[in-house]
C-alpha cells in the first residue's frame, strides 16, 4: 500500500502521452484527412476530437478552411469589338476538399499560382465575350457588370473546384480602367462635353431669368386689370348709391335742373373767361332803362 | 491525492515501538538524507498542488466588455446558452482547461476605420502631406499608378449602339472611408483568416491586418459597380452614392458569410480629373452666374409684384385664376392688397364716397329750398338766378357789354383777347368755396 499515488500519477502521465499520440483535434477553422501509410483513409468533415493510429502508421493532414483572398494582377485585355480595357480581378477562395487539394496543389502558395493563371485565363475569355458597352453604358439597363462577374465566377469555379478541391466563394472586378492613351481621348471628350454643358447652362439660366421677369410682368398686368375692373364696379356702385339721392329731386324736376344749371354755370365760368353780353340782358338793362314798378303787377 | 502522499510519512513519528527501534539503528547521515527527501517531497507536493490548481484556474477567463466569447471543445464550437446561443457575453466564465476547451474572444464592439485611397490619383507621401506641392498633371492617367473609376455617359441621345458604342464614359477620382465591425462572432471566427495570436500581439491588430485585403477587395468592387450606374454629375453630387456602395459591399460580405458588418461608408472626396479641371471650373462658375442671374430676375420679379399688389401678389394671382376660390377668401385677399392695385381701388373708393356725398348734399340743398320754392317760385328762382349771375360775372376776367340795336341788323365785333399768361393767371385759379352752393 505504500506510495500508491506515484504509480497512479505515472499512469495518468502515460495515458495522456499515449492519448496525444492517437488523438487529434480538428478545429472549427480547419479541414483534415488521415492517410495510412500514404493512402487516404478518411476525411474529417466536422470539427471535433478524432483518433488515429500513431505515427508512422497514420498521418493527419490539416488545412486552414477559412477564406483566402487572392488578387490577380491588373491586366489589359480586349472586349468583344476589340476595345482595350484594364481590369483587376480578385477571388475569395477556400479549401473545400482537402484530399484533392493535397494531391493537386498541396500548399496555399501553389494554389495561388494556379489561381493566377486560371483567373487570367477566365478574365480574358469572358471579357472577350462581352462588348465594352456592357461594362459602361449611358443606358443603365445595358450595363451587365454583374452578369460578367457571374460568368467569370462560374467559369473559374468549374475549372478550380473538381480538379483542385478549391471552392471559389466569390469573385469581383475591383478595378475597371482604360489604358493611358485612351485616357487622353476621354479627357478631350470630357472637356468638349463640359464646355457644351457650360454654354447650355448659361443659355438656360438666361432663359429662366427672362421667363421669371416676364411672368411677373404678366401677373402684374392681370392684377392691375382685375383691380381696374373692381374699381369700375366700385365707381358704378357709388353712382348707383348717388342715384338714390337724385330720386328725391323728382318732386320738382324743373327746379332741380335749374339748380344744377346754376351750379354748372358757376363752375364753368370760374376762370379764364371773357364774356360778351348784350346790354338788353338783365341786369344790364338797368344801365339804360330805369325800372317801372307799374309794369310789375301782373 | 494529497492525503495518499501524506500517509506513509506519518509512520515516521515515534508513536510506534518498532519504528522507534529502527530509528535508533539509523545513523545521523541516513537521518539527514531522509529529512532532505522528506522536505523535497513536501516541496514537490506543494508544487503539484499549485500546478493542479493553476491548471483548473486556467479555465477561468474574462470576456471584455467589447467582446464576445466562443467556446471550442476539442476544436468544435459549443452551444453555451439555453436557447442554442454559441456566444458568451462579457464577464467571468470557466471552461475546461486546454486542451479540452478553448475560449476565443472576438471583439465584436470594436469599430475599425479603413481609409480607401485606391481611386485617387497618384501622390507621393510628400504631396499627401502638402497638396500644394502637386505638380500640374500630365495629359493622361497611368492605370497602374493613378486610381479612378469610370462613370456612365450622360445622355441616351449620344449613345451609339454597336460593338464599340456606348463608350461615352467619364472618369472620376474618389476617396473613401469605411467603418466596420464584426457582427457575427461565429461566422467571423470560422470563415475569416486571422493569424494565430502570439504573445505580444493584439488580436485586434492582427484582425485589422488580415481582414483588410478581403474588405478592400469587396469594397473596391462595390465602388466600381456603383460608379458605372452613375453619371459624372450624379456622382459629383454624391447623393446616395455612399449608401449604394454600402449596400453593395454589405451584400457581398454577407454572401461569403464572413460575419462582418459595414457600419458606415463615407465618401470623403470626389472630384473630376485634374486634366479637365479648367472646363469643369468654367462650368461651375457659369452655373453660379446663371444662378445669380435667376436670383436677380427673381428679385426683380418680386419687386414688380410687391409694387403691384404687395406681398401676397402671387397668392392673389393664383386665387384669382382658380374659379374654385371661395368668395370669402377672395374678399380677404382683396382686403389685403397693397401697391398699385390698392391705389386703384382707393381711387375708386374715394370717387364713390365723393359722388355719394355730392348727391346727398345736392338732395339736401334741394330739400331745404323746396318749401320756399313752393311758396314763392318766381321770387326764389329769380333770386338764385341773379345771385349766380352776379357771382359769375364778378369772377369773369374781361367783360364786354354791348349796346343793342333795333331791328335785326347784324353787327360785327372784334375783340383782341389778351393772351398774356400772367394776366390769365391773375384770375381766380381755384374755385372759391364760398361761391359754391355746396
Amino acid at each position: 500500500m505504500k506510495n500508491v499515488g506515484i504509480p497512479i500519477l505515472v499512469l495518468i502521465i502515460i495515458l495522456i502521452l499515449s492519448l496525444m499520440l492517437v488523438a487529434f483535434q480538428v478545429r472549427e477553422t480547419e479541414v483534415a484527412f488521415v492517410t495510412r501509410l500514404g493512402k487516404h483513409v478518411r476525411t474529417m468533415e466536422d470539427p471535433g476530437l478524432y483518433f488515429k493510429w500513431p505515427m508512422p502508421i497514420e498521418k493527419v493532414h490539416k488545412y486552414d478552411a477559412r477564406l483566402h483572398v487572392y488578387e490577380a494582377d491588373m491586366g489589359e485585355t480586349t472586349t468583344k469589338g476589340a476595345v482595350p480595357i484594364i481590369i483587376k480581378t480578385y477571388a475569395v477562395w477556400k479549401v473545400a476538399d482537402p484530399v484533392s487539394f493535397y494531391r493537386s496543389v498541396g500548399t496555399v502558395l501553389q494554389a495561388e499560382a494556379k489561381l493566377y493563371s486560371q483567373i487570367q485565363d477566365t478574365q480574358n475569355r469572358i471579357v472577350s465575350q462581352h462588348t465594352f458597352s456592357e461594362f459602361v453604358n449611358s443606358d443603365k439597363s445595358k450595363i451587365a457588370l454583374a452578369q460578367i462577374q457571374a460568368d467569370m465566377l462560374a467559369d473559374l469555379k468549374s475549372s478550380m473546384e473538381t480538379e483542385y478541391g478549391i471552392e471559389v466563394r466569390t469573385l469581383g472586378i475591383k478595378r475597371l480602367q482604360i489604358n493611358e492613351k485612351v485616357s487622353a481621348n476621354v479627357f478631350n471628350r470630357m472637356k468638349t462635353a463640359r464646355n457644351r454643358k457650360t454654354e447650355a447652362t448659361i443659355t438656360s439660366g438666361q432663359a429662366e431669368a427672362t421667363k421669371i421677369v416676364t411672368d411677373a410682368a404678366s401677373i402684374r398686368k392681370e392684377l392691375l386689370a382685375a383691380a381696374n375692373g373692381r374699381a369700375m364696379a366700385i365707381r358704378g356702385q357709388g353712382d348707383a348709391e348717388a342715384a338714390q339721392f337724385y330720386k328725391m329731386l323728382d318732386a320738382e324736376p324743373k327746379f332741380a335742373i335749374f339748380l344744377k344749371n346754376l351750379e354748372a354755370l358757376k363752375v364753368m365760368m370760374q376762370q379764364r373767361t371773357t364774356l360778351v353780353l348784350p346790354m338788353d340782358a338783365a341786369p344790364f338793362d338797368l344801365l339804360v332803362n330805369a325800372p317801372d314798378p307799374n309794369d310789375w303787377s301782373e | 491525492m494529497t492525503e495518499e502522499h501524506t500517509c506513509p510519512y506519518q509512520h515516521h513519528q515515534p508513536d510506534d515501538a518498532q519504528d522507534a527501534l529502527e530509528l535508533d539503528k539509523m545513523d545521523t547521515a541516513d537521518k539527514s538524507l531522509a529529512d532532505a527527501l522528506r522536505i523535497s517531497f513536501i516541496i514537490l507536493k506543494v508544487i503539484m498542488v499549485v500546478v493542479v490548481i493553476a491548471f483548473f484556474a486556467s479555465g477561468f477567463q474574462t470576456i471584455g466588455p467589447d467582446e464576445q466569447g466562443l467556446v471550442l471543445r476539442f476544436g468544435k464550437i459549443q452551444t453555451v446558452g439555453s436557447n442554442g446561443d454559441v456566444t458568451l457575453d462579457p464577464g467571468l466564465t470557466w471552461v475546461f482547461p486546454y486542451p479540452i476547451d478553448e475560449i476565443i474572444k472576438v471583439p465584436v464592439e470594436n469599430r475599425i476605420n479603413l481609409p480607401v485611397n485606391s481611386f485617387w490619383y497618384y501622390m507621393t507621401p510628400q504631396q499627401v502631406l502638402n497638396p500644394k506641392s502637386l505638380r500640374p498633371p500630365g495629359q493622361t492617367l497611368n492605370p497602374i499608378k493613378d486610381g479612378y473609376s469610370l462613370t456612365r455617359g450622360e445622355s441616351l441621345a449620344d449613345l451609339v449602339d454597336g460593338a464599340a458604342g456606348g463608350n461615352d464614359y467619364n472618369i472620376v477620382h474618389s476617396r473613401w472611408q469605411i467603418t466596420y465591425k464584426i457582427k457575427d462572432a461565429q461566422l467571423f471566427f470560422s470563415n475569416v483568416f486571422v493569424r494565430t495570436v502570439k504573445p505580444g500581439d493584439q488580436f485586434v491588430d492582427l484582425m485589422e491586418k488580415d481582414v483588410r485585403p478581403l474588405l478592400m477587395c469587396c469594397f473596391e468592387e462595390a465602388v466600381v459597380t456603383a460608379m458605372v450606374q452613375y453619371s459624372i454629375d450624379e456622382a459629383l453630387e454624391s447623393k446616395g452614392l455612399a449608401e449604394d456602395v454600402k449596400q453593395l459591399v454589405q451584400a457581398k460580405l454577407d454572401s461569403i458569410d464572413c460575419g462582418l458588418s459595414v457600419q458606415n461608408v463615407a465618401l470623403n472626396e470626389i472630384t473630376w480629373p485634374r486634366q479637365v479641371a479648367e472646363a469643369f471650373d468654367a462650368f461651375i462658375s457659369a452655373s453660379q452666374e446663371a444662378k445669380s442671374k435667376v436670383n436677380e430676375a427673381q428679385t426683380q420679379a418680386d419687386v414688380t409684384l410687391t409694387r403691384t399688389a404687395g406681398g401676397g401678389a402671387r397668392e392673389f394671382s393664383s386665387a384669382l385664376k382658380d374659379p374654385a376660390t371661395p368668395e370669402a377668401k377672395m374678399d380677404a385677399l382683396w382686403a389685403r392688397l397693397a401697391g398699385n392695385a390698392q391705389e386703384i381701388l382707393a381711387g375708386a373708393n374715394a370717387y364713390r364716397t365723393t359722388v355719394v356725398a355730392g348727391a346727398e348734399a345736392t338732395a339736401d340743398y334741394f330739400n331745404r329750398l323746396l318749401p320756399e320754392y313752393r311758396k314763392y317760385p318766381d321770387l326764389v328762382v329769380k333770386n338764385l338766378y341773379f345771385d349766380t349771375v352776379q357771382d359769375v360775372i364778378d369772377g369773369v376776367d374781361e367783360k364786354f357789354i354791348m349796346q343793342g340795336e333795333a331791328g335785326d341788323q347784324t353787327r360785327e365785333l372784334r375783340i383782341l383777347l389778351n393772351r398774356d399768361p400772367t394776366l390769365q393767371r391773375s384770375g381766380p385759379t381755384t374755385p372759391n368755396p364760398a361761391n359754391a352752393p355746396y
